[in-house]
């Protein structure tokens, strides 16, 4: 291959680079919290509040913090998937919309990844060192959703 | 019994097709009837996809597992919600979403047997529901094994007396017993 034409190739990787930079994907940010918000319809302690906001809303619920990174594509495309496919599987924000048996098992779902370890996924904490999460932390998160599926099932109708 | 297993074994699309045809002739030959069954059930293939489920998780074989998670999902975008009484349509509302996304994750877990089994322990309170408002038109099985998450225990519907624990599969096969006898 001749220099010019490695010249070539890469401008026009450049030239691509630079344009699908204008591709914005669509930002996850309502910024509201609804009436079907895990907090408004269960009894979740604040510190649990607290780690689920940090270490699960960002792909679980209507508002993701977004990292620098999320400007630069294809980095924004990939997280713009990752966001769509946690919020399929659960949204705490729409949390309250679930029927009951579904939020049951929510809940159960919680408990069991968190004591797995799938959840937080392992490639999500190599960049958000704070999702990291403590014994204790596991153990809150673990307590409180055994205790919110018990409290669901003796109010069934 | 024979038609039973051959009904369960069968994953393929013409066996509900069938099934599908089979309650619409009925549905619009008899007479409605109070007695519930005396029709054919329009959860069947469902049931029949459940069926084979258990039987291919009893048996250690997720492949088979994921495909009758499919057959289940297809077989649920058949059913046809406005020919339901109503006391079933809301049922069948309740329980919909929550069993298809079990379904769906059992399809999709193809070589993840642990993951697929614990869905299926969700599917199965669902499919009892389910099972208890419409009806199979057969005997089935209320089956629950004490061990299963955490010796929590968890339950499954058979068409056989037998047990063959879908939850350990051969790992303890005969672990668990008959709690309630579902009559049709």
């Amino acid at each position: 291959m001749s220099m010019s034409r490695i010249k070539k190739m890469l401008l026009a990787i450049l030239i691509i680079l630079i344009v699908i930079q204008f591709i914005q994907p669509a930002r996850n940010t309502s910024g509201q919290v609804l009436q079907t918000d895990i907090v408004k319809v269960s009894n979740v302690p604040q510190s649990v509040q607290t780690v689920l906001k940090t270490a699960c809303y960002d792909c679980h619920s209507n508002n993701t913090r977004y990292p620098w990174y999320a400007n630069v594509q294809p980095m924004g495309w990939l997280l713009a998937r990752h966001v769509k496919e946690g919020k399929t599987e659960l949204n705490f924000s729409e949390f309250g919309a679930y029927s009951t048996r579904r939020q049951a098992n929510k809940l159960r779902a919680i408990e069991n990844t968190i004591k797995d370890g799938t959840m937080p996924l392992s490639s999500y904490l190599l960049l958000h060192k704070d999702a990291r999460l403590t014994e204790t932390d596991k153990k809150e998160i673990i307590n409180w959703a055994l205790q919110a599926k018990d409290n669901l099932e003796q109010n069934k109708p | 019994m024979s038609s039973v297993v051959f009904t369960a074994c069968d994953n393929g699309n013409n066996k509900s097709d069938e099934n599908a045809e089979t309650n619409k002739r009925s549905a619009s030959e008899t007479t409605p009837s109070s007695n519930p069954n005396a029709e054919a059930t329009p959860i069947e293939g469902i049931v029949s996809g459940y069926l084979s489920l258990k039987n291919a998780l009893a048996n250690d074989n997720s492949k088979d597992a994921a495909n009758a998670g499919n057959a289940i999902v297809e077989a649920m975008n058949k059913i046809d919600k406005s020919s339901l009484t109503e006391d079933r349509m809301k049922l069948y509302a309740d329980v919909e979403e929550d069993a298809k996304e079990h379904a769906e994750h059992i399809g999709s877990n193809a070589g993840n047997i642990k993951h697929q089994r614990e869905h299926f322990d969700m599917l199965s309170k669902d499919m009892y529901d389910l099972v208890k408002s419409f009806g199979t038109g057969q005997t089935l099985y209320h089956a629950f094994c004490p061990m299963y998450n955490d010796n929590k225990g968890a339950y499954w519907i058979s068409e056989t007396k037998e047990i063959k624990n879908p939850y350990f599969g051969k790992e303890m096969p005969t672990c668990g017993e008959v709690k309630e006898e579902i009559k049709q």
